[in-house]
């Protein structure tokens, strides 16, 4: 079984493409016009079809031969870097393939907008310093380096340069509110990664190391390690937005431009998310009371309705998406919960349901984000009252924020159904069933703040003037991306077995439904 | 430890707080960078007390020396700009201006913050891991023999990488802004002044060279590309400042590429050592001294010409582009 | 108390002072101080975690070395951001939670 597959340097692609073409991407911003649009998008393109290829690799591996460690400049751990694969990190690696990769192309059509063509809608941005494309490639660099870290240390580095460009990508909004938003979104960011950071340092004044491993099999129920615990959940509970730390999150994801505003909604709170994951269940998962789990489940919990309620109360699509990310990352956080619940047994659905909800909602509100990107380019404007009978125009678009919708319901064949499916039966069975009881009423929720744009949008009136056509691109991107999402759940068989590849609870009791 | 010794310690540890405690609540926003700058001296001292040359050594030529002259130019920008609208919109803010229930409100979980910390940190364990002896052997059969350098270089020469990425990536945040230049916030009189520039003149060729020496040194005693990049960084801020340098520092072209060399010299002997021994930036046996020397010297270089482009914060001109 | 433990406590302090004035503080320049000498309290902690043993550890003097060069970039990132809010609104604070209604919702 050699194969070319079998050479661990995969490892290193999903984190050095993007950085080579993050580089030549820099480099390319020389350039004026038309010749560096070309050359970017040639370079972001290619970028993204090697994140996808060697995702695939990776995926393989991982499965064929279970979790991969990779010793960074020959060094073994504690004294050198490692990276690690196992199902989680290829899980994740695909996801920002998915999501980045639809985004990428997305892109081409977002920033086409040629000079002096009646700029004067604020969505038609020309990205004229040329700085998107670097900007991305070094903020997908961070995610995936992130998915494979197993450095404390090393993270650091990678969510530093995660906030930094993701703010950076806020400020290409070019507005005032985008300048406030960037401000802001850096400052949580900024906050979130030296608590991190403050963690880590406790870490490694009570054991001396810092690889993850290393410090999983250390850590005992001491006073630093509680603080540790305490502050990196701080940190990355701010910088994932969870209920009430999500107050950065509605004008950052509304104010950035659509197609950035995609790629922070559906990825960049994930990559927090993870590495929440992963140091609580790696390193804290013997140290930690399971009472504490209930922290995150109560306030995901809260966020869920909360963020429901806020969604319906908008007027403006990106602003109603945006309070819809607050109430679906409440989802993701009841996993905490639900693992240390009375049947450990079900331990693997609630973990593995929380996980897979960040494919099916990164894919979902991406999509949405980008139907919404549509229509400010066509018309100027997403104001919900002012949109009424849009379908008309712009079937596509609003086709995709329906589709997209199945999954934020969570109804039958998408991603979203079996990931909340999964939460609900582990809420039931490890006997917290007050949780089942929200993950029904944020469903039923979503589905009254989606028709908030859906019934206007739907009916027959004379509608809203479209100035020009946004490019086919975005808008099929946009609905290929939705339709994915809906179909998710058929797909989740192969995907699960992936995620049990070293996952911190034995699958044993789901086959892979 | 003598008793002299604890008592030096004990005032600079105290006075950390107390200073960044001014810093934070001075009146006016340059007295406030003013603190902040004393602030960075003291903790380098503290750091030479510490017994870590190389972070007092970074310490007081970015920490206090570029991050200050940064702040002083963004605080003389922002007035400025006051002046000429002869409204102060800033003015009322400028003061700490919560009522006390905010600030109380704030109290209570800084407290219960500090407390917690502080407990947390005096008990630490003793360490599972003996790292110190762990580089001290690595060391002994390697051929870089100052351990911060070789930490920096060779076992976690993955942090050094991607940092030097950050690098790149804030030159990069800061030109996607596309701001105009800030004239230096020096007195017209002194930024054209001849004997200032001819002082500077004077001065630059001692800083190159000490900036040379530092990364020489780096491999077998304190100092090192990180040092060496930041006394040259601050050698070019003050010559921007002294008019010697234009802000945007020359063609546009040749500016990127030198901010991107370090990185791409990294990237690209990272990748060619996995094509030679199979590793990502596994030196092949004996090409390690060689290797980390030649690294060193192009981040040196593109240390120095970011933290002075980061000053600047005027993208550079591109060809057929207005001024 | 030895000096490595006056050090600890110094970093917890400054930590401390910090996260308070990043909170009161509304004017973004105090912000960005208190972020920035927020993670000098962490280096000093770091530091003096190094000096605890009979042999100082490197591995703590390359992290502060490579946070130290992270907390310049940010600085200057944060800083440039907020002389383009102050060009773009005369201001340099963040409007309060409420206020960032879109002032410019629907172009032109």
């Amino acid at each position: 079984m050699a194969s070319v597959f079998e050479n661990t340097n995969w490892m290193l692609a999903p984190i050095l493409v993007p950085l080579a073409a993050a580089t030549v991407a820099f480099l390319l911003m020389g350039i004026r016009g038309e010749a560096r649009r070309n050359a970017q998008n040639a370079v972001g393109l290619a970028a993204a079809l090697g994140v996808a290829l060697s995702a695939l690799a990776l995926w393989a591996m991982v499965s064929g031969g279970g979790p991969v460690r990779y010793e960074l400049g020959g060094w073994e751990a504690p004294l050198g870097i490692n990276l690690y694969a196992d199902g989680l990190s290829v899980f994740m690696l695909i996801t920002t393939a998915i999501v980045g990769g639809a985004g990428s192309v997305y892109a081409l059509g977002y920033f086409s907008g040629r000079e002096g063509e009646d700029a004067r809608r604020k969505e038609d941005l020309q990205d004229e310093t040329g700085s998107f494309w670097p900007l991305w490639m070094f903020l997908w660099a961070s995610m995936n380096g992130m998915f494979l870290a197993a450095d404390a240390f090393n993270l650091y580095i990678t969510l530093e340069i995660l906030g930094l460009s993701a703010a950076a990508l806020i400020t290409l909004g070019g507005t005032r509110m985008a300048f406030s938003a960037g401000m802001r979104y850096l400052m949580v960011s900024l906050l979130g990664s030296l608590a991190y950071l403050l963690g880590v340092a406790l870490l490694y004044g009570s054991f001396g190391a810092l690889d993850l491993a290393t410090l999983g099999e250390a850590a005992s129920p001491i006073p630093p390690v509680w603080a540790a615990l305490a502050l990196i959940s701080l940190g990355m509970a701010l910088k994932t937005g969870l209920f009430p730390l999500h107050f950065w999150m509605p004008a950052a994801y509304t104010s950035a431009p659509s197609a950035a505003s995609a790629i922070l909604a559906g990825l960049v709170g994930k990559a927090s998310f993870y590495l929440l994951l992963r140091v609580w269940f790696d390193v804290f998962g013997g140290s930690a009371p399971p009472a504490a789990g209930q922290i995150p489940g109560v306030l995901g919990a809260v966020a869920i309705v909360w963020g429901a309620v806020m969604a319906m109360r908008q007027t403006r699509i990106k602003t109603l998406l945006a309070y819809s990310s607050v109430s679906q990352m409440g989802y993701l956080f009841l996993l905490f919960a639900l693992v240390s619940g009375a049947a450990p047994e079900r331990s693997f659905e609630a973990w593995g349901g929380g996980v897979y909800l960040v494919l099916a909602h990164a894919c979902a509100k991406a999509a949405m984000f980008m139907a919404a990107g549509v229509v400010i380019y066509s018309v100027g404007h997403d104001e919900i009252p002012r949109l009424r009978g849009i379908f008309q125009k712009l079937p596509i678009s609003v086709a995709t924020f329906a589709v997209g919708g199945i999954t934020m319901m969570g109804l039958p064949t998408s991603g979203g159904f079996t990931a909340k499916y999964l939460l609900f039966t582990a809420s039931v069975g490890t006997g917290q069933w007050w949780y089942s009881l929200v993950v029904l009423a944020g469903s039923i929720l979503a589905a009254l703040y989606l028709l908030r744009f859906l019934n206007p949008a739907l009916i027959q009136v004379p509608t809203a003037k479209v100035y020009r056509d946004a490019p086919q691109i975005m808008s099929g991107t946009a609905f290929v991306l939705a339709v994915f999402s809906v179909f998710l759940g058929l797909m989740s068989a192969p995907l699960f077995e992936l995620l049990s590849v070293g996952a911190p609870f034995p699958s044993g009791t789901m086959g892979g439904s | 430890m003598s008793f002299a010794g604890l008592v030096l310690d004990g005032l600079l540890a105290l006075s950390l707080p107390v200073l960044a405690w001014r810093a934070l609540s001075a009146r006016d926003l340059y007295r406030a960078v003013i603190l902040f700058i004393t602030f960075g001296v003291i903790l380098a001292l503290a750091w030479a007390r510490l017994g870590a040359p190389d972070i007092a050594l970074a310490e007081a030529a970015i920490g206090a020396g570029i991050t200050g002259a940064l702040l002083l130019n963004t605080v003389g920008g922002l007035s400025r700009k006051n002046d000429k609208d002869d409204e102060r919109p800033d003015e009322p803010t400028d003061r700490v201006g919560r009522p006390w229930r905010t600030r109380l409100a704030v109290t209570v979980p800084v407290t219960i913050l500090a407390g917690g910390l502080a407990w947390a940190v005096l008990s630490f364990p003793a360490p599972v891991v003996d790292m110190p002896s762990l580089v001290g052997e690595a060391v002994a059969e390697g051929e870089v023999s100052h351990p911060v350098t070789a930490v920096l270089l060779d076992y976690r020469s993955y942090d050094t990488f991607l940092e030097i990425g950050v690098l790149l990536l804030a030159a990069l945040c800061v030109w996607s802004l596309g701001l105009s230049a800030v004239r230096s916030t020096a007195p017209e009189a002194v930024s054209g002044s001849p004997v200032l520039a001819g002082f500077v003149r004077l001065l630059a060729p001692a800083m190159v060279v000490s900036g040379v020496y530092l990364l020489w040194a780096g491999t077998s005693q304190p100092g090192g590309a990180f040092q060496a990049g930041a006394v040259l960084g601050a050698l070019g801020v003050v010559m921007v400042l002294t008019g010697l340098l234009v802000p945007s520092l020359g063609r546009g072209g040749v500016v990127r590429a030198g901010l991107a060399l370090g990185f791409a010299v990294f990237l690209l002997v990272g990748v060619v050592s996995m094509l030679a021994t199979g590793g990502f930036l596994a030196y092949p046996e004996g090409f390690e001294y060689g290797l980390i020397l030649a690294i060193e010297f192009f981040l040196t270089f593109s240390i120095a010409l970011t933290l002075t482009a980061l000053f600047t914060t005027v993208p550079p001109r591109e060809k057929g582009g207005g001024a | 108390m030895s000096s490595v433990d006056m050090y600890l406590l110094s970093g917890v302090a400054v930590f401390a002072v910090c996260a308070y004035a990043l909170v009161v503080h509304a004017h973004l320049i105090r912000k960005v101080i208190a972020i920035n000498m927020m993670g000098s309290g962490v280096f000093v902690l770091l530091t003096a975690i190094a000096r605890r043993g009979d042999e100082t550890d490197p591995v703590p003097h390359a992290m502060v070395l490579t946070g130290i060069v992270v907390a310049v970039s940010a600085t200057a990132f944060a800083l440039a951001v907020v002389r383009k809010l102050h060009e773009a609104t005369g201001h340099a604070y963040l409007p309060e939670e409420g206020e960032d209604a879109p002032p410019d919702g629907g172009g032109g």
